[in-house]
């Protein structure tokens, strides 16, 4: 019964959200908000930082903290560049999943077999994931075609589908520019449009993590020894089993995150390409109160405001409306909580950004570049009351200990 | 929740602290990428020379290769030995300087450092090492002190880029381009400059839309996934001539042309990128901005074994075949007779391209 009324809840938020966006498309004018073009844009930059989250959102489950996920997407991009080159770009995502396992492997070996800090272990997976794609590149690169010491350009990239009638209609429909119609045919047109099968792939690969995470006894399992280490073994579950496979499957995932880097979102190798992005993925997950939906919404959040800001950054002052109802609208649901200062505080921060936006007519790109980053400080610091992460996470765990 | 604080700020040290001191390295030698450079196999007795190169290092397919290029010339023809050392992202000011004591330390004369981002560190050790001569490849003097051994090798990259820009203007069919640059400072400003000086030479009406990757963070120069979707909102806003001064991002700007389809252009930089594109990649571009880097080193070079090194501001332009523009794949062989008019016309000063946009 929780649940179902969850679910309402998170679909009233979502035709809320469209609603808002629409009309803000309207009234500015700025239709660039949510063009085909954006929405594309916006699923692209989203999957990788996703794969990084999803990664984070096993390893953590099973109480390892991985800061390791920006090193294990660098191997990953490594890999998928080495496999698509000899095998074609399948194997090249199989690719990056392994050499992102091999570094979930290494940080379950380092945190779990022998006890190190997480967070220790994470930086030098991440110092070892660059050094090491830097030697395998100038190792295995330098001499092929389109090849060089730190780059491996041209790969094949995967499939990709257009579905005839429903792609040109949708594409009719969002040109119109209408209020509602022309957003939700956006949202069909991208999806619809020269779409990665990649792209289908980590839809995939998220549903079927949520799934198996809180699903299936496995994932239960893994998730108590998350909670409850302690507990799980006296149950009979073995703790550093699920530990392994959990952070093994971690890096897996940023890997196949990496990889999405090297196949679709470019087409090529070039070393230092994640950016960060693993990193960001790791916000992304707690953004999300380690729970893949809210992972999704982060990582989608991170995506949307990182492409927008690249591709029309006058898109980026129309954000500022949005913002600033979004904001007043919360006030209000909180101030009917009978939470005043939290409402006061999020009322008077929306209405300064209304007021941003009416007394200018764009940003400044100085600001407009940190779009993502200050979009996440803002829905953070409102949501941060109630994140709670896995009991145990972070916590050292040695066989037969009690807590 | 205070465990997560506490977390998140030994992550944040850790990160801050290891990120700063754990990747500096500096490399004797590396096998030859693009430009064919072996220092280890140079044996000659002319100058022994230092290569430090910025953030890329000799494969860059870019600035790093030209430099390197020019090096490999001096050791065929003026018996040059050299050793090579290389920057790496986010490192500190430290490491630089670390970088060019040692080259120094080693009897290395000239040291010729590549990339404006080493102007503080040579500033800095230049002083200590008054018989050896420094070469910044784009650096500039940081304070008003002038140093009587370090040359400023700097290129007139607006000019350069007006050319590329009477290209796009004279191809595009939509009078509406763009420039995607990698970071927004001065020195990929005086790119945008120019080429939007030059587009409009041609036409004063055109759109020109301009996007950099990242503000002031120097990753915009490696990261080409944001350079694809910089350059696709540009195509599919209706710009069919992109042009990019954002180094090894520039692969996704070629990326986004061949995704925008038939009839769409973008433009190289720094060294003719056409010949290091992919087939799928090579009918796109239409033509590169040239930055004479390998004639620059070259001349450093050269002019300390004739024993009148080079120092101050040099200023490779036009009129010095310091810059010009690529015509490899033969995209713009129907229009070269007009940018030359426009070279022409800035080699007598009848044109003065402007600097910053």
């Amino acid at each position: 019964m929780r649940a179902r009324q969850l679910n309402h809840l998170w679909l009233l938020i979502s035709l809320g959200a469209i609603l808002m966006v629409s009309a803000v498309r309207i009234l500015t004018g700025a239709h660039g908000i949510d063009s085909i073009g954006t929405i594309r844009a916006a699923i692209i930059a989203t999957c990788p930082i996703l794969m990084a989250a999803i990664g984070g959102l096993w390893s953590e489950r099973a109480g390892v903290v991985n800061i390791g996920l920006e090193g294990q997407m660098i191997l990953g991009t490594w890999g998928a560049a080495y496999f698509t080159y000899y095998y074609g770009p399948w194997v090249g995502v199989f690719g990056a999943a392994l050499l992102g396992a091999v570094g979930g492997l290494l940080h379950a070996l380092a945190t779990v077999t022998f006890g190190v800090d997480h967070i220790v272990s994470g930086v030098a997976i991440n110092i070892i994931g660059l050094g090491a794609s830097r030697f395998l590149a100038e190792a295995y690169f330098t001499d092929l075609e389109g090849g060089g010491i730190k780059q491996l350009t041209g790969l094949e990239t995967p499939t990709r589908v257009t579905i005839p009638g429903i792609s040109d209609g949708a594409e009719y429909l969002a040109d119109k520019h209408w209020f509602l119609v022309s957003d939700l045919a956006s949202l069909v047109g991208a999806m619809t449009t020269d779409l990665s099968l990649f792209t289908v792939l980590v839809a995939a690969l998220v549903i079927a993590s949520a799934w198996i995470l809180w699903r299936s006894t496995f994932g239960l399992r893994l998730r108590s020894c998350g909670e409850n280490p302690a507990a799980a073994e006296s149950l009979g579950v073995n703790v550093y089993r699920y530990k392994y496979a959990a952070v093994v499957v971690s890096g897996a995932m940023a890997g196949i995150g990496g990889g999405f880097l090297a196949l679709v979102s470019s087409s090529g190798f070039t070393t230092g390409q994640t950016n960060g992005r693993g990193f960001i993925g790791l916000a992304a997950m707690i953004f999300g109160n380690w729970r893949p939906g809210g992972t999704t919404a982060g990582a989608l959040l991170f995506g949307y405001t990182d492409s927008l800001q690249l591709r029309d950054s006058t898109s980026v002052h129309a954000l500022l409306l949005i913002v600033g109802i979004g904001l007043v609208a919360l006030a209000l649901w909180r101030l009917r909580q009978g939470k005043t200062t939290t409402a006061i505080v999020m009322g008077a921060l929306g209405v300064a950004f209304l007021v941003w936006f009416l007394t200018t007519d764009s940003v400044p790109k100085e600001f407009a570049g940190m779009t993502p980053y200050i979009a996440t400080l803002l829905v953070l610091a409102l949501a941060a009351q109630r994140l709670r992460m896995p009991a145990a996470d972070g916590l050292r765990y040695r066989r037969g200990q009690s807590i | 929740m205070r465990r997560s604080t506490k977390i998140a700020a030994v992550l944040a040290a850790a990160i801050l602290a290891l990120a700063g001191c754990a990747k500096e390295e500096t490399t004797d030698s590396s096998d030859s990428g693009g430009a064919g450079l072996d220092c280890d196999s140079a044996s000659g007795d002319g100058p022994k020379v230092g290569l430090a190169y910025d953030v890329g290092g000799q494969g860059d397919n870019s600035f790093n290769d030209a430099a390197a290029a020019g090096m490999a010339k001096a050791v065929d023809e003026l018996g040059a030995t050299c050793t090579e050392g290389e920057a790496q992202d986010d490192e500190p000011e430290s490491a630089r300087e670390d970088r060019l004591r040692q080259m120094a330390d080693g009897g290395y004369n000239p040291i010729v450092a590549v990339g404006f981002a080493y102007s503080e560190s040579v500033n800095a050790v230049a002083p200590d090492y008054p018989e050896t001569s420094f070469a910044v490849v784009d650096g500039f003097d940081p304070d008003e002190e002038p140093n009587d051994n370090v040359a400023y090798l700097g290129f007139a990259e607006n000019e350069g880029s007006y050319l590329v820009g009477v290209a796009a203007a004279l191809k595009t069919e939509t009078d509406h381009i763009g420039f995607v640059g990698g970071v927004n400072n001065d020195l990929i400003q005086k790119f945008e400059a120019g080429y939007v000086a030059g587009a409009e030479a041609v036409n004063p009406d055109i759109t020109v839309d301009v996007k950099y990757i990242e503000e002031s963070d120097l990753s915009g120069f490696g990261d080409p996934a944001g350079g694809k979707a910089a350059a696709t909102g540009m195509y599919d806003n209706g710009a069919d001539v992109v042009y990019h001064a954002a180094g090894a991002s520039g692969s996704g700007v070629f990326d986004a042309a061949v995704d925008a389809g038939e009839g769409t252009w973008a433009i190289g930089v720094d060294s003719d990128q056409y010949l290091t594109a992919s087939a799928e990649q090579k009918p796109h571009i239409l033509t590169s901005m040239l930055k004479r880097v390998d004639t620059a080193t070259f001349d450093m070079v050269s002019s300390v074994a004739d024993g009148e090194p080079l120092t101050s501001y040099q200023t490779y332009d036009l009129a010095h075949d310091g810059v010009g523009y690529s015509t490899s794949g033969g995209f713009i062989d129907d229009i070269t007779d007009e940018i030359d008019e426009y070279a022409e016309k800035i080699k007598s000063g009848e044109i003065k391209v402007p600097t910053a946009p």
